[in-house]
């Protein structure tokens, strides 16, 4: 067990969400045993599983934690009294105590074992009363490796059923990082793909088959309005907004074949960035000054950097037949290999070379980065089925997040959320 | 060596849907049963075209191309059996609506122009009607490049139409990538029935 990674195939967690909408299933595949030990109190909560089972969960798939079971400190001294750290050196760097503010909020403290520092935080209460604990884990996460957390976001994806038959029916998702309180915002009989957050969090860009060509929409996630982007002749796809929300990039072939083109999100002003006689898709913003994007025109499907007002083109990868479907978050891209006939996720840095392997399916796809580039969410083949997987950027935490009811797939990270 | 396999499964079929008789290629393909065009492909055996363009082509290709060549049309008066009506009978070369590709490729397979030429002068020949072609891609590789992929697929087989004298707007085209599949399996015959291009006629 020391320094292994500890499997736990088959670790089922039903969730028990209220709504109707279609619930995900939790399984761990792996977390870390060689993380920083942390040992999580129990926080009395109305909720189930605790604001400390959500804190715990949160912190291991990080693959930066260990938590120590509860049972290795027995009858811990509660939130407000006093705790004789020095005790529990041996067992935990750090420990966490708390309790509900009676409204729905929290109060967190984090103290360091070491030198018994003590860090205090105060949560304010959310509609979602799953949301306060998201935003300790963050809070802890930040304080002890002084990078920012990315607990309390959020999850799109598309669902299908009887995807083979007249009856298929596919749905674009919204959930808590964690796949918690799903909810859908679109149902189609005809393809849903490429759901891309806006930058503040509050819309989703999306491509739609349900006028019977692709078109690229707009949707609020709170009202549910929709504005059409494009459908133009041809492709619509691949939608991906500028950093400051002023553009969508996109491919359209208007033009006779997939090209990367740019719109004014205000003002539907369209500008050609790409031009070849091949496949130009899957555009990626790497800050406002530069796109990432899957092209063909070396032969084989690679990724290349444009400057975002076109020019500029440099080939980005030269491993492997199959590079494609770009993320970045915090200069940190992740995206699809394939290798002898499997596709899997792999990561790098934006400026760097070589590439670190995070998946080994045989069909992983649709890579997605937490806005602080610590965790990928994708696409993976489990049972024959479209898996959502969600796996720490060191590879040593790995869950899946499966639907009873079908197909799960195209995960898109949020950015932070600010409310 | 993918490439030239599932061209091999599927030529067989092809053949003798177009009671072209033996052919080398043919005999060098013993398991017709391996093929990925199955069931759902209907199971016609025989079919017939003007019989300008399967004959001539047939004594003019020893090695089984189908590529276009002036003997395969050159007889654009020959189009009996280009009818309307085709489109539904079985025993029409009409009523095949699906053309596969290899992996990762858009260009078509040389087996395929016949079916295509075959539509493409039913367009011809009546300017009124209208099509879609719907391509397809298999699960393997991102989702977007694959739609890109697919409407290549498509536009191929455009192009080939606008060769044999269909116009520009009779026929739409149309890339849904890997989204709507056919058959659900994860293995090499269920990419190949995903890979295709699917030919929709309003209201035929």
């Amino acid at each position: 067990m020391k320094n292994s990674l500890l499997v736990l195939f088959s670790t089922v967690f039903m969730f028990l969400v209220t709504s109707v909408q279609a619930e995900l299933e939790l399984h761990i595949s792996k977390t870390t045993d060689d993380g920083i030990p942390i040992y999580i109190a129990n926080i009395s909560a109305g909720i189930p599983g605790g604001h400390n089972g959500i804190i715990e969960a949160d912190l291991k798939r990080s693959g930066r934690f260990t938590i120590i079971n509860r049972s290795k400190i027995p009858n811990i001294a509660s939130y407000g009294e006093t705790l004789n750290t020095g005790a529990y050196q041996d067992i935990a760097d750090y420990i966490v105590r708390g309790k509900d503010n009676g409204n729905g909020g929290l109060f967190i403290e984090l103290v360091s074992t070491s030198d018994n520092a003590k860090t205090n935080y105060t949560i304010t209460a959310n509609e979602n009363p799953r949301r306060p604990a998201h935003k300790a884990a963050d809070l802890i996460y930040e304080k002890i490796t002084r990078r920012k957390g990315a607990f309390d976001t959020r999850l799109a994806y598309v669902t299908v059923t009887n995807s083979t038959t007249k009856n298929r029916t596919f749905r674009l998702y919204i959930s808590d990082s964690d796949g918690h309180n799903p909810h859908s915002i679109l149902t189609s009989r005809r393809p849903i793909m490429s759901p891309a957050w806006s930058p503040d969090g509050s819309e989703l860009a999306y491509v739609s088959f349900e006028r019977n060509t692709s078109a690229i929409y707009v949707q609020n996630i709170f009202t549910g309005a929709k504005r059409l982007i494009s459908a133009r002749e041809g492709i619509n796809g691949a939608p991906a907004w500028s950093p400051d929300g002023s553009y969508l990039a996109m491919s359209l072939s208007i033009d006779g074949n997939p090209e990367i083109y740019t719109i004014n999100a205000k003002s539907g002003a369209l500008k050609r960035i790409t031009k070849s006689s091949a496949i130009d898709t899957e555009p990626a913003w790497n800050g406002i000054g530069s796109i990432i994007f899957t092209s063909n025109r070396g032969g084989k499907p690679q990724l290349y950097r444009t400057s975002a007002n076109g020019g500029g083109v440099q080939r980005l990868t030269f491993d492997g037949k199959y590079n494609s479907a770009a993320d970045i978050a915090n200069k940190k891209i992740a995206f699809v290999t394939g290798n002898r006939g499997a596709f899997h996720i792999a990561i790098r840095s934006v400026s760097g070379s070589g590439k670190d392997m995070l998946s080994n399916g045989r069909l992983d796809e649709s890579p997605t980065l937490a806005p602080n580039g610590a965790m990928v969410a994708y696409t993976t083949l489990r049972n024959g089925q479209n898996t959502l997987a969600v796996v720490s950027d060191n590879g040593k935490a790995r869950q899946f997040l499966t639907s009873p009811a079908g197909d799960v797939r195209e995960p898109a990270w949020s950015p932070y959320l600010h409310k | 060596m993918k490439n030239s396999k599932t061209r091999l499964i599927l030529l067989p079929l092809l053949f003798s849907a177009l009671a072209l008789g033996a052919c080398s290629q043919n005999d060098k393909k013993g398991d017709q049963n391996e093929g990925a065009v199955t069931s759902d492909q209907g199971g016609t055996q025989s079919g017939t075209i003007g019989s300008g363009g399967a004959s001539d082509t047939n004594s003019s290709s020893t090695r089984g191309d189908y590529l276009p060549n002036q003997n395969a049309n050159n007889d654009p008066n020959n189009t009996n059996d280009l009818t309307l009506a085709g489109l539904n009978d079985p025993n029409n070369l009409l009523s095949k609506r699906t053309i596969f590709f290899d992996y990762n490729k858009a260009g078509i397979r040389p087996e395929y122009m016949i079916l295509i030429n075959a539509h493409a002068k039913l367009a011809a020949k009546y300017p009124q009607l209208k099509m879609r072609l719907e391509g397809h891609a298999d699960e393997r590789g991102s989702r977007e490049y694959n739609v890109a992929l697919s409407e290549q697929r498509s536009q191929s087989v455009k192009r080939i139409m606008g060769i044999q004298g269909a116009r520009s707007a009779q026929i739409k085209t149309i890339g849904y990538g890997e989204e709507v599949p056919i058959v659900a399996g994860h293995n090499k015959d269920s990419w190949q029935q995903n890979r295709r291009v699917e030919i929709k006629y309003d209201n035929y």
